[in-house]
């Protein structure tokens, strides 16, 4: 049994192996780690090698080096890097793996063999997966000495990397064997396999732009509220000021009518109306981000299966503190007279919300129901591949 | 699986057929005398066009003989090894293979198996290609690690054990492809086309990696078009036609009734024939013509046979007048063409009192040669249809379509 399994994996590694592009990849992910063990930061300014980058208004004290670490990694080394370059010079590595083993001649060899041909297909999968994890294992253990030595904080959370970055390339990888063993054609099911990937981008992208926005409407009309209530109590005190010069008696409790609040103050009705309209909008948007949360549900969610990686690793208390230390930051230099840049408060509340919504939605969600739709879409590959004559 | 398969694999009915197989005997005394016995393999790929490569095979390979499946391009031979393989899933299967339904896995670990124009993974050197197929057939690391260099030397492919495939020729292949076959030291070993692409010397080693299996009590099956190879190594043949076993049996018993003797005398034209005419009994020659079997375009002239009685062939394209021709009184037939007396029998008897009038007539015999149609006249008897006299299509007569060696995959998913 363990027999078989072995040479599968033997089998992948020697064809991996007498692949250039393996090595190709590998050399890659050598210069990326070489980069990122260059950056550094100290307390002046972000450096590369001796270099300062002094125009960068960042700083030791802002961000500490483990702090950087940790963001570089997960936005360049992990969200960049392996998400995106490498899993596309993984999957031309790999997408021909299934066509290969199906091609007339090949297979027949294989088939004669005392092997199940759900556990073939499914073995040969798995193998297919050593790619990936090897490329991955190499590259995260580099980060993880880069991050240790240089940013003085030994993260064995970055580890994660490993399994989070191989589920995610699994649910690609999954579809492409499929396709591959449907069409026998490794261009085909390259080309299908990143128009996938690239529809569930795009899903993806939709969800985060329309949730941002829907978050960015809803903030607005939280403040517009607090500022109609600020401006009816400034008014209602302009009234009362009004009617008491005039020698009016003003009852205890006084509220004035609406009209005689907009006569005071046009710009509340304005407002008000601003507001219906708003609210009518964020009925919309929260209906179409409904829609796509459920059209995501069953769709493998790749980018934030990757971006759970950040939860694990980058400590919400730090980056608060880095925030925080960024703010004192921006005061100060606004004492000193610069200008303000950076968002204004709303805006930088609508990003928190929004952050909030994705980091909601639970690790359960984000990863089980991708690798349920992986399940079936395996199920499929075995069936078809169970039921073809060669 | 299809319901058909459901029904034909793995059911009681295999082993039932099995047993009910003609020539008597129980089931396990039946199991035990085969290394493949099959009662009705069919296959029909599904598709716009359906088309019926295999229509009822039935077949049986003794064990520890080595047996040839002959056949056109077409008829379905590597269909029927795939089946046996589990390469391709069979619309009906009742039969067995070493004792078990075909189709079942755990079977496949005591057969070898060389596919036609196979390719091996070209990362890979020739002792790495026995070290995973080897694995893949379940074999232990000590049995492999002793066997791949043993199997490397016993087809002459020692030298290359560590060179890449890719750097392989076709002929080199095939030899790591038959000692890949024989990782699992199989009881039955099938090889579809071995001696494809591989030299004259090469042929030789093949043969006697045979001979060498044979003589271990191995069963080899053996899919070949190179008649003349089959001809050297097989005990049994069977040549399938159309998705059918035309015939079947040891090439002595295919050939028994066309078998013959030529006896030639000293002299020329008439006066030899007048001295056939003188040693046989009065009225046993007539003019007139004679249809010979085997005679069709293609198969050779030398090797004409004729019928015994009527002929099934009366009538071919490739029917030819003789001259004279008749039949002795204990039923063989004669013939005296060219100089030549042909005697339709195998037995040395019934010619001796020909032998002894010529003599006695004064005729100096010039020889007598005992002549056994070679494989090619039964193989392109069996594929030429009777009536035409022309070579049969691929495909099944009258069928759907026609028969293939490979898979129409389209429609078979």
């Amino acid at each position: 049994m363990l027999i078989q399994t072995w040479a599968i994996f033997l089998d992948a590694y020697r064809e991996l192996n007498s692949k250039k592009l393996f090595w190709i990849t590998m050399v890659l992910s050598g210069l990326c780690v070489a980069l990122f063990a260059a950056v550094g930061i100290d307390e002046t300014s972000p450096t590369i090698l001796w270099l300062h980058l002094r125009f960068i208004p960042v700083n030791s004290e802002i961000i500490p080096p483990s702090l950087l670490y940790k963001l570089l990694f997960v936005n360049l080394g992990l969200g960049v890097w392996l998400t995106w370059i490498a899993t596309i010079l993984a999957l031309i590595s790999t997408a021909p793996v299934f066509p290969d083993m199906v091609a007339s001649g090949a297979i027949e060899t294989v088939l004669s063999k005392p092997i199940s041909r759900t556990r073939l297909f499914l073995t040969k999968y798995a193998a297919g997966l050593l790619f990936v994890t090897l490329q991955v294992a190499v590259f995260t253990v580099a980060c993880f000495l880069v991050i240790g030595i240089r940013g003085g904080a030994w993260e064995p959370g970055l580890l994660l990397a490993i399994p989070i970055v191989v589920i995610f390339f699994s649910y690609l990888f999954a579809v492409c064997a499929v396709l591959g063993l449907i069409t026998r054609s490794t261009i085909a099911a390259l080309l299908l396999t990143i128009l996938f990937w690239f529809f569930l981008y795009l899903f993806n992208l939709a969800d985060a732009v329309l949730v941002s926005i829907r978050e960015q409407t809803s903030v607005e009309i939280e403040s517009r509220v607090e500022a109609i209530s600020r401006a009816e109590a400034g008014t209602t005190e302009a009234i009362i000021g009004q009617m008491r010069e005039a020698g009016q008696e003003v009852p205890e409790g006084f509220v004035p009518t609406a009209e005689q609040v907009n006569l005071t103050n046009p710009f509340i009705a304005g407002m008000r109306t601003e507001n219906v309209e708003a609210q009518s909008g964020l009925e919309q948007l929260s209906w179409w981000t409904g829609l796509l949360y459920w059209v995501k549900t069953p769709l493998p969610k790749t980018g934030e299966t990757v971006q759970l990686m950040e939860r694990v690793i980058v400590d919400a208390a730090e980056l608060d503190a880095a925030q925080t230390a960024a703010d004192a930051d921006r005061e100060a230099q606004e004492a000193q007279g610069r200008p303000r840049r950076g968002q204004n408060r709303d805006q930088v509340e609508a990003g928190r919300r929004t952050e909030a919504v994705f980091k909601a939605r639970s690790a359960w969600w984000v990863m089980g129901t991708s690798l349920g739709f992986e399940a079936v879409v395996l199920a499929f590959g075995a069936w078809r591949f169970k039921r073809r004559d060669f | 699986m299809s319901s058909a398969v459901g029904r034909g694999l793995g059911s009681p009915v295999a082993g039932a057929v099995v047993g009910a197989m003609p020539g008597g005997g129980g089931l396990a005394a039946k199991m035990g005398d085969y290394a493949i016995d099959l009662a009705h393999v069919a296959k029909t790929y599904a598709g716009r066009r359906k088309v019926k490569a295999l229509r009822g095979i039935e077949m049986r390979v003794h064990r520890g003989e080595v047996f040839g499946l002959l056949g056109p391009n077409g008829a379905g031979k590597s269909t029927l090894v795939k089946i046996l393989m589990t390469v391709i899933r069979p619309t009906e299967c009742r039969g067995a293979m070493l004792g078990d339904p075909v189709g079942r896995k755990e079977t496949l670990g005591r057969v070898g198996y060389l596919a036609e124009h196979h390719r091996f993974p070209d990362y890979l050197t020739g002792a790495q290609v026995l070290d995973y197929f080897g694995a893949m057939a379940k074999v232990g690391r000590v049995d492999r690690r002793r066997r791949v260099p043993e199997l490397l030397e016993l087809v002459g492919m020692k030298d290359w054990a560590g060179q890449k495939i890719k750097s392989y020729s076709k002929g080199m292949r095939q030899r790591v492809g038959i000692a890949q076959a024989l990782m699992n030291d199989p009881d039955l070993i099938l090889l579809d086309e071995p001696t494809d692409g591989v030299d004259p010397v090469g042929r030789r080693d093949i043969r006697n990696v045979l001979s060498h299996l044979k003589s271990r009590g191995k069963t080899v099956f053996l899919n070949s078009h190179l008649l003349s190879e089959l001809e050297m190594v097989c005990d049994r043949v069977a040549i399938l036609v159309q998705g059918v076993v035309s015939k079947q049996g040891t090439l002595d018993e295919l050939t028994r009734d066309r078998q013959r003797y030529e006896i030639e005398v000293v002299g020329e034209g008439e006066q030899v024939e007048g001295v056939y005419r003188a040693a046989l009994p009065t009225g046993v020659l007539r003019e007139g013509s004679l249809v010979l079997p085997g005679q069709v375009a293609g198969a050779g002239g030398a090797a004409g046979v004729a019928p015994s009685g009527g002929s099934a062939l009366a009538g071919t394209a490739a029917a030819r007048r003789v001259g004279l021709h008749g039949a002795l009184a204990t039923g063989e037939w004669l013939e005296i063409e060219r100089g030549t007396l042909r005697v339709g029998t195998s037995d040395a008897g019934r010619i001796q009192p020909i032998l002894d009038a010529l003599r006695a007539r004064g005729a100096i015999i010039k020889s007598v040669r005992s002549i056994r149609p070679s494989l090619e006249d039964l193989f392109m008897e069996a594929v030429t249809d009777p009536t035409t006299g022309e070579v049969l299509r691929p495909g099944a007569a009258g069928g759907a379509g026609g028969a293939a060696d490979g898979p129409r995959n389209e429609g078979s998913l």
